[in-house]
């Protein structure tokens, strides 16, 4: 899976988990930039996207994201020791 | 008397975990991680331990966050504070989710998700470059000794030591709890912002149906 597959799939899960899509789908988003996407629904997101991608992440690693670009390194990662 | 102020370690988180209980109940019987969670007191408690386990910093669920009192030995008082966002560190309330999510799991979450409108309703944002201080428990046995006084005094010291541009110190306090809104008023600080709901379902879950964020300003 390339990087903008996962990207399109992370992008459904938000639109699902928060209701809209109003954010432009990039690598440089962030939670700041999507409305509704705050502590509470932070955690929804990060356990639907490990179930969609079939992996679990380490919490350290979640803690050391900025961006959408380091969530999808999370995810090729994590997809590529499978 | 022997009580002497210190550093939270690892050997505390279970004193941590039920300071954080008692916190969260702000007296009354609803314990928002049990509540919220569709879990047992006993299951809520272990799974807080498990997250102090994790030694994530920089968040009110950080062993490294709290400062404990002790006497004869034993932690009697402890209260958790940090720097919120400290030159662009990670915001708390993100890294106490990643925690929150890591250790509760799936479940979880999906039932807290259906009760999520009555804590959003509360919610007051964290702002950026405070000391926040967050889950204060004295024991009732050394209640009226100005533990807790000591213990946001010793936090307010430790910060300006180390972060001398800080300029205030923010406590988000529920309505109910007129015990802690007396301490933190004594202490300086004072009502700045309330956040309520009308969901009277809240109730059921949380110790109030309004929080409020109170603030002293550091010279």
């Amino acid at each position: 899976m390339n990087r903008a597959e996962i990207l399109e799939k992370i992008g459904t899960i938000l639109n699902s988990v928060l209701g809209h899509s109003n954010f432009e789908l990039n690598e440089e988003l962030t939670a700041k930039d999507a409305d509704g996407w705050d502590s509470l629904t932070h955690m929804i997101i990060i356990t639907e996207i490990e179930s969609a991608f079939g992996v679990k992440f380490k919490l350290k690693d979640l803690n050391k994201l900025q961006n959408m670009g380091n969530l999808i390194d999370l995810v090729s990662g994590k997809l590529s020791e499978k | 008397m022997n009580y002497s102020i210190r550093r939270a370690r690892l050997s505390d988180i279970p004193f941590l975990a039920k300071t954080v209980m008692e916190a969260e109940k702000s007296a009354t019987d609803k314990f928002s991680f049990s509540t919220l969670f569709n879990k047992s007191e006993a299951e809520a408690l272990e799974l807080i331990a498990a997250m102090f386990d994790e030694e994530v910093d920089g968040c009110e669920l950080s062993v490294s966050s709290f400062l404990v009192i002790e006497f004869e030995g034993k932690p009697v008082a402890a209260f958790s504070g940090w720097i919120e966002q400290f030159e662009g560190e990670s915001n708390s309330g993100l890294l106490k989710s990643n925690l929150i999510g890591y250790t509760f799991g799936r479940e979880s979450l999906s039932f807290l998700m259906t009760k999520a409108h009555l804590v959003k309703d509360i919610q007051i944002e964290r702002e950026a470059n405070t000391l926040q201080i967050e889950y204060l428990f004295v024991a009732p046995e050394h209640r009226g000794k100005s533990l807790a006084h000591q213990l946001i005094s010793k936090h307010i010291e430790e910060a300006i030591k180390q972060f001398p541009s800080i300029k205030k110190v923010q406590v988000q306090v529920f309505k109910n709890n007129l015990a802690a809104q007396k301490v933190y008023e004594n202490c300086g600080f004072s009502i700045v912002k309330s956040a309520k709901s009308n969901d009277t379902e809240i109730l059921d879950y949380l110790p109030s149906d309004e929080k409020y964020l109170m603030e002293k300003e550091l010279n």
